[in-house]
């Protein structure tokens, strides 16, 4: 919402100036979003008068200027080419700041000649973007002048920022209510003159069609015999000093009386209407042209104004092209409407439309102001475009009962924590127009304005109260935490894995991996690589790019490591902690780790070629450090078309996904990154048994003294021999002795088999209690040997 | 036999030893099991009583000479050995290894957990809910009924397809609707932050598609605005790490609270940077305001007995400032540049 300084004096009578009002304003809650007061910034700068002027000594396109700012003579150096002797334009002193070029004039040389100031342009003065030449003025302005008076430019313009509840704020005079209310000055009266009607009736009458549109009700009058020309000066004037192009006095007034008193009105060229006008629901593809210069195609949540043959406008919104007032109009026919708010909101988000109109209707009128708004109107076309008024025709109901609220002043110190004075809260009340209908010590009945649509209950009256008051009172009071608090931190799920995340960032990243943090969503193209579910795709993403919720963060990740590889980055290692989604109603918080390294160069430090066995090595170091053993979980081929399908596997705990990982599968890979191979794992850290991370049981530390023994054996099993079964099955044979199984050696030989493998692992047998026999070791062997040949098919080498 | 003879030739063989192995071969030859010098004291057992005195006597004096000169020979031979190899070993300590860094932990993750611990420390516990949301918790329940124009203020995200209700789901466009979903499901007193990834369809260097939001919840019987600004000057204090913070609370329109407010905190620009905290000028820094009583009674709890107050912010947004980053986008693309400089390594977090 833009106004200047001077029409808000047109309603408030303030001593004020323009900054302490902006203030105001935004400590009230119509946030301050600009203000341009350019005697602020433009105040210095003074008309002079270049008196003579000759050509630089040492530069072809620069004059020396004589230069009298009234007071004093300067030399000035110009290179503007309209230069000429006795040309008036703005001067700027040495030490002026030059809003245009953010620049701070010195006292200096040109080319060797001294400059004392500049004559500016108006791309200098901040003004636009024009360069050519120096700014020029009448002669009838005197030297010395300040630039502001000079140029027009001494009102102040406020632009602010109307939350969608203060639709009486979407008018110059409700903010001067407001202003009003918080003491800044006092509501001046509004005078509208009332015009009666000759002996003659509307030839146009209004109908409103029983079909559930959004008009509640409207007025209509009709004016014969105008001439619609440019408007009166101080109209011009007024609405081209908040950015909005007059057009002819006819649009101007409705213009102005929508932003004067939030009161949207339309006038149609009666000569362009066909019988009477009707309200009503749009039929489904019917189209109209409108003042917006465009054609809407519409629908049946659009209310419409239609007459015996055309559509006169988008109701509450926008107006028709056909019946739209020009300086040929004689006759015209003006409408003063109730919508219903929601019905307005719909039609116009459902075309896109933007105007003045809505925002008013969208958030509710003043209702007590429709036959005003009339009144106003009528008086303002009778003034200024002659012509003849009709009797005033009207259709639908005025549903306009006012709201009643039972308040009791104890309920502002309990929401807001002090105490204020009931006679102060009514008296803030009063200054925004409530009225007080009962009271007592503790209670009263309050009435709302008419113009308060967005006040229905106890809790609105207390931030009206406070709004004023000032929020700047409001005591800070101490926050603490209880112990019920505290346990219930500590026992909280979320704080717990949020804990948990820390810990998993810090260990990957001294694995040296790089966190990154990619958008929830993927391209079409990765969600069709990764085989995500139909049901994410996004109705109106910003771009294909992002068009689907991803169902995996690999093609994110893909994207991120080849985006990096081209600025030069040949080993990366990368993990994200986040969301992920399999279908609509199913999102895991998951770790995702991606890694790939291109062969390096340095032979004296040789770095390792990233593979599987790196990224299991990871993984397992990973889980061990949250207290969990890889081996105790099942693990399997993946089956998983992300992957390659000979080197990844997936880690289950009974039906939980703990973890896939392995190399990525060649057709995806190639698709995103130029590498030889890419790893990357999914760690499903909320499917791991939180507890077991949290609780771990101290067991008190006994470390054996007696001497341990250690003993390798190789065996050759099948080929898809599951060795994760093979550890856990040694690891129980006993429980007691058997302390460590290490597997360190497999090989793959014709000799023993194509379909076989030679796995050697090295066990350690210690007991807590004695130095065991030989006899005794001998036994664990044996029932290793045993239980290793029999369980899983195995033969014992050598 | 002749003991001086027998550890004369021993010394003369141990002179000319040059290593190890050679050494234990006459500690063997002379001193072992059937050396030399054992057998003249097996031959012990032969003499009288008078001859064993006396030869016993310089047979064990040969012994302990031998040993120790074994034994210090083998000292030497060791330190000889040592040496040699000491100076064949030297390696060309100044070629330069190649730069390697540890990985970066991403200043959102800090931020999050410096939230997390200061209203921890004030008594609040993390709720979360889902990015995917109905339009029923993200709007309707929050006092945002369709058709209201306060939906006219975040661009919403919509995916194809309908929840029970036949509302389009949502991207959440804030994390309020965590408050709906504690609420709903939880007894008051509630006190729960809940830190998440939030969305809107906006894009440029201050506004990404996707960012992240906190959202802060106090229901009891008594919070007031006074609590409300307490709390959340405290945090600012804490987070910022400025102790005269200057902040102002102004009104503000938010569906689901009421009276609303935003904090700004004051800030100048000196040297061409942001200093927070002081100054004539303000930033927006979050909004807030009493828990508006029809959203505590959609989620089934009685306004006329408990009260309080909520509050979301911007989580990229109060990094940025903390840090004196300027472009969102460079928190999501991941940039291993922008990373490296701008990600805490271990040692800082």
């Amino acid at each position: 919402m833009k106004f200047t300084y001077s029409w808000l004096s047109d309603h408030l009578d303030t001593k004020l100036d323009a900054s302490s009002i902006g203030e105001v304003l935004t400590n009230i809650g119509l946030e301050l979003e600009n203000l341009t007061d350019y005697s602020k910034t433009h105040g210095d700068f003074v008309v002079a008068s270049i008196v003579e002027f000759k050509k630089h000594p040492n530069a072809d396109r620069l004059n020396l200027c004589t230069v009298n700012d009234g007071s004093k003579i300067y030399q000035v150096v110009c290179g503007a080419h309209n230069v000429k002797k006795d040309f008036k334009g703005i001067f700027a002193k040495e030490g002026l700041y030059i809003p245009g070029i953010d620049l701070t004039l010195k006292k200096g040389k040109i080319r060797g000649e001294i400059s004392e100031g500049m004559m500016l342009s108006e791309r200098e003065l901040g003004l636009s973007d024009d360069h050519e030449g120096i700014i020029e003025l009448p002669q009838n302005i005197a030297d010395g002048t300040d630039a502001v008076t000079a140029l027009g430019l001494n009102d102040p313009v406020f632009e602010i920022a109307i939350t969608p509840n203060r639709g009486d704020c979407l008018s110059v005079r409700g903010i001067a209510r407001d202003l009003a209310a918080k003491g800044c000055g006092t509501l001046k009266d509004l005078k509208i003159e009332k015009i009666e009607s000759s002996n003659f009736k509307s030839p146009i009458s209004w109908f409103i069609k029983d079909d559930g549109n959004s008009c509640e009700y409207v007025l209509g009058r009709y004016f014969r015999n105008v001439s619609n020309h440019k408007s009166p000066e101080w109209l011009v004037k007024k609405l081209i000093s908040i950015g909005q192009r007059p057009i002819n006095a006819l649009a101007d007034i409705t213009n102005f009386i929508t932003i004067d008193q939030g009161r949207p009105l339309h006038v149609f060229d009666a000569d362009k209407i066909e019988g009477d006008l009707t309200m009503h629901l749009s039929k489904e593809g019917d189209k109209v042209d409108t003042l917006d210069n465009k054609n809407y195609k519409l629908s049946k949540i659009n209310t419409v104004i239609s007459d015996s043959k055309n559509i006169h406008g988008i109701a509450g919104v926008i107006g028709g092209l056909v019946s739209g007032c020009n300086e040929t109009t004689q006759n015209v026919f003006l409408e003063v409407a109730s919508f219903k708010p929601s019905g307005i909101a719909k039609s116009a988000r459902s075309l896109g439309i933007f105007s003045d109109a809505r925002q008013c209707f969208e958030r509710g009128i003043d209702k007590a102001f429709i036959q005003k708004g009339m009144d106003y109107a009528s008086s303002l076309i009778i003034e200024y475009c002659g012509g003849e008024a009709s009797t005033i025709v009207e259709a639908g109901n005025l549903n306009s009962n006012p709201v009643f609220i039972d308040y009791e002043f104890e309920k502002f110190t309990k929401v807001i924590g002090f105490n204020l004075d009931s006679s102060k809260q009514i008296k803030y009340l009063e200054n925004l127009g409530f009225k007080i209908l009962e009271q007592n010590k503790t209670n009263c009945a309050i009435e709302v304005p008419t113009w308060r649509n967005d006040i229905e209950s106890p809790i609105d009256i207390i931030e009206e109260i406070i709004r004023l008051h000032g929020f700047e009172h409001i005591k800070e009071e101490k926050v603490i935490s209880t112990n019920e608090e505290k346990i219930k931190i500590e026992n909280s799920f979320s704080n717990k894995k949020f804990k948990i995340y820390e810990r998993v960032k810090k260990i990957l990243a001294s694995e040296k991996y790089q966190e990154i943090i990619t958008f929830s969503f993927h391209s079409a193209f990765s969600h069709a690589s990764l085989k995500g579910d139909a049901s994410l795709k996004l109705s109106n993403a910003i771009s294909e790019e992002f068009g689907y919720m991803r169902n995996s963060m690999f093609g994110n990740h893909l994207n991120v490591l080849e985006e990096n590889r081209k600025k030069g980055f040949e080993q990366q290692s990368v993990f994200e902690i986040g969301p992920i989604y399999q279908d609509i109603n199913s999102q895991d918080n998951i770790l995702s780790m991606m890694a790939f390294s291109i062969k390096g160069i340095n032979t004296v430090f040789k770095s390792e070629i990233f593979a599987f066995n790196k990224l299991s090595t990871q993984i397992t170091m990973l889980l061990k450090e949250l207290n969990f053993d890889i081996q105790q979980f099942v693990i399997k081929r993946s089956e998983n078309s992300m992957f390659h399908p000979g080197k990844s596997a997936e880690l289950w705990q009974g039906k939980k996904l703990i973890a896939h990982y392995g190399a990525i599968h060649p057709f995806i890979v190639q698709e995103f990154i130029k590498a030889p191979e890419v790893y990357a794992a999914e760690i499903y850290l909320d499917n791991l048994p939180l507890d077991s991370i949290y609780n771990i049981k101290k067991v008190s530390f006994f470390e054996s003294s007696y001497p341990f023994s250690k003993k390798d054996f190789s065996f050759i099993f099948k080929k898809d021999q599951n060795l994760f079964e093979v550890y856990k099955t040694i690891l129980g044979i006993d429980k007691k002795l058997i302390q460590e199984v290490d597997f360190f050696d497999q090989f793959y030989s014709e000799e023993i088999g194509i379909d076989n493998k030679s796995i050697t692992f090295r066990i350690k047998i210690q007991s807590k209690e004695k130095t065991l026999e030989d006899k005794e070791l001998d036994d664990v062997f044996s029932r290793v040997i045993d239980t290793i040949t029999n369980k899983f098919d195995a033969q014992l080498r050598n | 036999m002749d003991v001086s003879k027998v550890l004369k030739e021993a010394l003369v063989e141990l002179e000319s030893t040059d290593n190890e192995d050679s050494v234990q071969l006459i500690r063997v030859k002379y001193l072992g099991k059937k050396g030399l010098v054992t057998e003249l004291l097996k031959s012990l057992k032969d003499l009288t009583d008078e001859e064993k005195k006396h030869f016993g006597a310089s047979v064990n004096l040969a012994k302990e000479e031998l040993l120790g000169k074994i034994n210090s020979r083998s000292l030497e031979i060791n330190k000889t050995s040592i040496n040699e190899k000491l100076t064949k070993e030297s390696i060309d300590i100044t070629f330069p290894p190649p730069i390697s860094h540890l990985g970066k932990i991403h200043p959102i993750s800090k931020t999050y957990k410096e939230v997390i611990d200061i209203f921890g420390n004030m008594g609040f516990s993390v709720a979360e809910g889902p990015d995917i949301e109905t339009d029923f918790n993200n709007f309707t329940a929050l006092n945002i009924p369709e058709d209201h124009p306060a939906r006219e203020m975040q661009d919403t995200f919509y995916l194809d397809q309908k929840d029970e209700n036949n509302k389009p789901f949502v991207l959440r466009t804030h994390t309020s609707p965590v408050q709906i979903r504690t609420m709903m499901s939880s007894e008051p007193p509630i006190k729960i932050i809940a830190p998440g990834r939030t969305y809107r369809c906006d894009s440029d260097s201050t506004h990404s598609p996707m960012f992240h939001q906190m959202e802060g919840l106090l229901i009891n019987n008594d919070a007031n605005m006074g609590h409300l600004k307490g709390n959340l000057i405290n945090f600012c204090k804490d987070f910022f790490q400025i102790n005269n913070l200057k902040v102002r609370f102004r009104p503000s329109y938010f569906p689901f609270t009421e009276p609303s407010a935003e904090m700004d905190i004051a800030y100048s620009i000196v040297d061409n940077q942001i200093k927070l905290g002081e100054g004539d000028k303000w930033l927006e820094i979050l909004g807030c305001g009493m828990v508006n009583p029809k959203v505590i009674e959609n989620c089934k709890i009685d306004s006329s007995k408990f009260q309080g107050y909520a509050f979301g912010l911007g989580l990229d947004r109060i990094t940025m400032l903390k840090y004196g980053l300027t472009d969102i986008r460079s928190f999501f693309n991941g940039n291993n540049n922008w990373l490296k400089e701008n990600g805490f390594s271990l040692g800082r977090i």
